[in-house]
C-alpha cells in the first residue's frame, strides 16, 4: 500500500518551486479567541493535479481552505503559490498571485446578472498576466451555456448552474491554483456528476485543483491524490487509486492507517 | 384639488427619495438603519445656508457645497464610529447612530442657535397651469432630484463602482475574493450617500425653515419608503419614497395636515403586518 | 436649595426607572426601544388624565398597562423580522405619540399641556411636606422596580432571555417560546416607562409635550451603557451620575461666559451623544460590568428547559 502517514516533508521541499504549485508548511489557523481549528498542516501539491481533502465533520476542511484563501488569518506557517509566499496577502492580492477560490454556498452574486459576474470577476483583480478576451474565450468555451444569457440574475439559475458560474468567474483570473470549497454540496446526483466532469476539465486547461468534499465517493473518482484531515491534522495522504472508501471509516474514527 | 396635491405629493416624494435611497444603500453595505439620517439631513440645509447666506453664493453652489459637507460628516462618522463597531451588530450600529445624530444636531444647534433660518433667495412667481399650481422651489426640487436620480442609477447599474457596491451589499466576503476591497467600497458609499442627503437637505430648506429639529419631519417618511422598497434596494427606496410622498399629500384630504407623518409610520405597520419584503423584494425575516 | 436638592434626586429617580425599563428590554431581551419617549409621555398623560377621575393607584396601573399593551404590540409586529424593523418602528411611535398630543387638544390640551395633576396622598399630607412625600413615593417606586427586575434576571424567565440575547442561532432553534417571552420583557419594560412617565407627572403636576422629546430616549440609552447592559446596578449608578453631570453643567454658563443658554444646551446634548458612541466604542462593557453568572447558574441539573443551548451555541460557530 502506498498510503503513508503524513510526516511533514522536509525544509528542501519549498527550496524548489518548480515542482509544486501550492506549497503549505506549519499552517496554522481558528476563529477570534479559540483555539487551533488548523493545527499545522504540510503539503505539497504538484501543478496540474486535483487534490482532494476529505475528513469527517468538523475536522477542519473547510477552515483549511478558508485560510488558503486568506479568509482566515493563519496563525502560524506559511502558503507559496507557484514558489511565491503569499501567507500575508489580502485575499483579493492571492487572486491576483494566481489563487482561485470558490466557496462552498454563495459562490455568485445573486442580485447581479450573469454578464455582470462575469466583469466582476476580473474588473478589480490587479496585475494578473494573461487576464482578458483571450481567457474570457477559454473560459467561456468550457461552460458554453453561460455565455447564451448574460442578462439572467444568478440568483435565478439552478444549483448547477450556479456553480459553473462561480467556476467561470474564478477562472477568469487564470489562475495556477483553484481551490473549490465543497462543490457539490446541496447538487442533485447526476448535476454532482457533472460538476466533477468540470472540474476535470478545468485541470485539463493547465490548472491545479484543490477540493475539499462530503462526497467522498464523487471526490475519488476524479482525484490524483487525497489528503485526509482529522482534527486539523493531515492524517493520510494517497494516491486516489490505492483509497478504498472502506480504508477511510477506520481513519475518519481516529485509528492509525 | 386632487392634481394639485398628486403634485405636491410628487415633489414631497421626490425629495425624499435622495435620503430614502442613501439610507438603503448604507443598510446594504453597513446592515443597520442609519438613525442619523434626519440630522444629516439638517446638517445638509445649515451647510447650504452658510454658503448661500453666511458666504453669498448662489443656490446650485451652495447645494454642491452641502453635498460636499454632508458627504465628508458621513464619511468621518464611518471612520470614527461605525467602522469600529461593525463587528458588534446592528443594534449596536443603530444606538451609535442615535448618537452620532445627538451630536450633528446640536452641532448644528451650537453653530447657529435655535431660531428658523431660510435661504436668501428673489420670490419668483409660481407658474399656473390648468389650475394648478407649481412653484419655483417645487421645480428645482423636481429637477435636481430627476438629474441626481439617473445619473446615481447610471452609476449603480453602469459602472465599475456601481457594480462592487453592488457586490458588497450582495456578498461581501466573495467581494473580498474578487479583489474589491470592502472598506474602500464602503468609504466611497458614504461620501455618495452624504452627498444624496445634503442636496436633499438644502431642498428641504426650499421648502420649509432650517431648524436644528428638522430632520426629524422626514425620519419616518424616509424609514417608510426605504422600508415600503425593502431595505437595501436602490429602486425599491426611490419608487416606496414617491407613493409616500403622495400617500401624505393626499391624505391630506381627510386628515389634518400635521398628521402626515402618521400615514407614514401606518405605512410601516401594515407592510410589516402584511409584506415583510417590502413591495419590491428584498428578505427582512431573519432565520 | 432643598427643593432644588429633591428636584434632582426626582429626576434620578426617573431616569433609574426609565433606564431599569430599557435595561429589561434591550440589556436583557435584546430588544431595542428608540421610542422610550412616546411611552414615557403616554404614561404621564394616561395618569394626568386619569388621576383626577379614578384616584392615582388606578391612575397608575391604567398608565403601566396601557403601555405594557402597547409595547406589546409594537414587539409582537417585528419580533421576526431583523433587529433594524423594531428600532424603525419605535422611532416612530415615539414620533406619532408627540404628534397625537400635540394635536388631540381635547382630551391632551395641545401645546397647553394638563395641569393641576393631584399627586398621590395629597389630601393627607401637611402642608409643607408635598416634597418630602414624593420623595419618598419615588425611592419606594425605584426599589421596588430594581427588585423586580433583579428577580426577573434571577428568574428561569431571564436565565432564558440571557442565555439566548446574543445569540439569534439559538433563539431561532428555540423558536416560538423564546420569542414570546422576549415580547413579555419588552411589555415589561414598557410598563416601567409608563410608571416613569407617571412619576413625572405626580411630581411635576403639569405635562405639556415639550418635557416628552427624544432626549429621552438618548438619556435612557446613556444610562444603559454607562451602567453595562444587564446590569441593574450598574444601571442606577449610570443614571444617577449621567443626571449629576447634566445638572453640574448646568453651571458652566458661570465658567465660560461668551457662551449663551441655547450653546450651553447643544454643548449638553451633544455631551450625551459623544458619550454614547464613546463608551460604545471605549467601554462596551459599561462602568459595572454584567455579573459574570456561571454556566451552572444558567442551567441548573435539574432544569428542564433549555439545557442544549450551550452546545447548540458552539455548533453555530465551527
Amino acid at each position: 500500500m502506498n498510503a503513508h502517514a503524513a510526516a511533514p516533508p522536509p525544509a528542501s521541499a519549498l527550496d524548489d518551486p518548480r515542482d509544486h504549485a501550492l506549497a503549505v508548511a506549519g499552517l496554522r489557523a481558528g476563529y477570534g479567541r479559540g483555539g487551533d481549528i488548523v493545527c499545522g498542516i504540510d503539503m505539497i501539491q504538484k501543478p496540474e493535479t486535483i487534490v482532494t481533502v476529505i475528513g469527517p465533520n468538523g475536522s477542519g476542511k473547510s477552515s483549511f481552505i478558508k485560510t488558503l484563501a486568506g479568509l482566515l488569518p493563519a496563525r502560524a506557517g506559511r502558503i507559496e503559490v507557484t514558489g511565491r509566499d503569499i501567507t500575508a496577502l489580502s485575499p483579493a492580492r492571492r487572486v491576483a498571485a494566481g489563487l482561485a477560490y470558490v466557496p462552498q454556498e454563495a459562490n455568485v452574486f445573486a442580485s447581479l446578472t450573469i454578464a455582470e459576474n462575469l466583469k466582476l470577476a476580473t474588473e478589480f483583480i490587479r496585475g494578473r498576466a494573461g487576464v482578458g478576451p483571450g481567457q474570457r474565450e477559454r473560459v467561456l468555451a468550457l461552460f458554453p451555456e453561460l455565455g447564451q444569457r448574460p442578462k439572467t440574475l444568478a440568483g435565478n439559475l439552478s444549483g448547477g448552474q450556479r456553480q459553473m458560474l462561480a467556476f467561470a468567474c474564478a477562472l477568469l483570473a487564470n489562475p495556477e491554483v483553484l481551490l473549490l470549497d465543497e462543490p457539490s454540496a446541496g447538487l442533485s446526483p447526476k448535476i454532482v456528476g457533472e460538476t466533477m466532469e468540470a472540474v476535470v476539465r478545468v485541470r485539463e486547461a493547465g490548472v491545479t485543483v484543490l477540493l475539499v468534499e462530503q462526497n467522498v465517493a464523487a471526490a475519488l473518482a476524479i482525484a490524483d491524490e487525497v489528503v485526509v484531515l482529522v482534527a486539523g491534522r493531515l492524517s493520510l495522504r494517497a494516491k486516489a487509486g490505492d483509497v478504498k472508501q472502506a480504508d477511510l471509516a477506520g481513519l475518519f474514527f481516529g485509528k492509525e492507517a | 384639488m386632487v392634481a394639485q396635491l398628486f403634485l405636491n405629493g410628487l415633489v414631497t416624494g421626490l425629495l425624499l427619495a435622495l435620503p430614502a435611497l442613501a439610507l438603503t444603500l448604507i443598510f446594504g453595505i453597513m446592515r443597520f438603519a442609519n438613525f442619523a439620517v434626519g440630522a444629516l439631513l439638517t446638517l445638509g440645509a445649515y451647510a447650504g445656508y452658510l454658503a448661500n447666506v453666511t458666504f453669498g453664493l448662489p443656490l446650485p453652489m451652495a447645494a454642491a457645497f452641502a453635498a460636499l459637507v454632508v458627504g465628508l460628516a458621513c464619511v468621518l462618522c464611518d471612520e470614527l464610529v461605525f467602522e469600529r463597531l461593525r463587528e458588534r451588530g446592528s443594534i449596536t450600529l443603530l444606538v451609535a447612530s442615535m448618537g452620532v445624530s445627538l451630536v450633528i444636531e446640536n452641532i448644528c444647534r451650537f453653530a447657529f442657535g435655535n431660531a428658523a433660518r431660510s435661504f436668501d433667495l428673489a420670490v419668483a412667481r409660481p407658474i399656473r397651469w390648468n389650475g394648478i399650481r407649481i412653484n419655483y422651489e417645487q421645480m428645482t426640487t423636481a429637477g435636481v432630484v430627476v438629474v441626481a436620480l439617473i445619473l446615481f442609477h447610471l452609476l449603480l447599474s453602469a459602472s465599475p463602482l456601481g457594480r462592487a457596491m453592488r457586490a458588497v451589499a450582495d456578498n461581501p466576503s466573495l467581494a473580498a475574493v474578487r479583489g474589491v476591497e470592502r472598506r474602500t467600497v464602503a468609504r466611497i458609499t458614504w461620501m455618495l450617500t452624504g452627498a444624496l442627503i445634503g442636496i436633499a437637505g438644502v431642498l428641504a430648506g426650499l421648502d420649509r425653515a432650517i431648524d436644528p429639529l428638522m430632520g426629524w419631519n422626514y425620519q419616518i417618511p424616509i424609514f417608510a419608503a426605504a422600508i415600503l422598497g425593502g431595505l437595501g434596494s436602490p429602486l425599491g427606496a426611490v419608487a416606496g419614497a414617491l407613493l409616500i410622498g403622495i400617500a401624505e399629500e393626499m391624505s391630506t384630504l381627510v386628515l389634518p395636515p400635521s398628521y402626515r407623518q402618521i400615514v407614514s409610520f401606518s405605512v410601516i405597520l401594515l407592510l410589516l403586518l402584511f409584506r415583510t419584503n417590502g413591495l419590491f423584494g428584498a428578505k427582512a425575516v431573519r432565520k | 436649595m432643598i427643593s432644588y436638592l429633591v428636584t434632582v434626586v426626582i429626576f434620578v429617580a426617573i431616569a433609574a426607572l426609565v433606564g431599569l425599563a430599557l435595561n429589561l428590554q434591550w440589556g436583557l431581551a435584546g430588544l431595542v426601544n428608540f421610542g422610550v419617549s412616546g411611552f414615557v409621555a403616554l404614561g404621564a398623560y394616561a395618569v394626568a388624565i386619569t388621576a383626577p377621575h379614578v384616584g392615582w393607584l388606578a391612575a397608575m396601573a391604567f398608565a403601566a398597562l396601557m403601555c405594557a399593551g402597547l409595547s406589546m404590540l409594537l414587539s409582537l409586529l417585528t419580533i421576526r423580522l431583523e433587529e433594524n424593523y423594531l428600532a424603525i418602528v419605535t422611532i416612530g411611535f415615539g414620533e406619532i405619540v408627540r404628534i397625537l398630543l400635540l394635536n388631540e387638544g381635547w382630551l391632551t390640551g395641545g401645546a397647553l399641556g394638563i395641569s393641576g395633576i393631584p399627586r398621590p396622598f395629597a389630601g393627607m399630607t401637611p402642608a409643607g411636606w408635598g416634597d418630602g412625600v414624593i420623595l419618598v413615593f419615588a425611592v419606594v417606586l425605584v426599589t421596588a422596580a430594581f427588585a423586580f427586575s433583579e428577580a426577573l434576571v434571577r428568574s428561569p424567565f431571564g436565565r432564558v432571555l440571557r442565555a439566548v440575547r446574543d445569540d439569534p442561532t439559538v433563539t431561532a432553534a428555540l423558536g416560538k417560546p423564546v420569542l414570546a417571552l422576549r415580547v413579555r420583557a419588552f411589555a415589561v419594560g414598557g410598563a416601567i416607562m409608563g410608571l416613569a412617565g407617571a412619576l413625572h407627572a405626580f411630581f411635576l403636576t403639569y405635562i405639556d409635550p415639550s418635557q416628552f422629546t427624544p432626549i429621552i430616549t438618548a438619556y435612557a440609552f446613556m444610562a444603559v451603557i454607562a451602567g453595562g447592559r444587564g446590569s441593574n446596578l450598574g444601571l442606577i449608578l449610570g443614571a444617577g451620575s449621567i443626571m449629576l453631570i447634566l445638572e453640574a453643567t448646568r453651571f458652566l454658563k458661570d465658567i465660560i461666559p461668551w457662551i449663551d443658554g441655547v450653546q450651553l444646551s447643544a454643548l449638553r446634548l451633544g455631551m450625551i451623544g459623544v458619550g454614547i458612541v464613546l463608551m460604545l466604542i471605549l467601554r462596551p462593557q459599561g462602568l459595572v460590568a454584567e455579573p459574570k453568572r456561571r454556566y451552572g447558574e444558567f442551567f441548573p441539573k435539574d432544569a428542564a428547559g433549555p439545557a442544549p443551548n450551550r452546545a447548540l451555541a458552539e455548533g453555530g460557530k465551527a
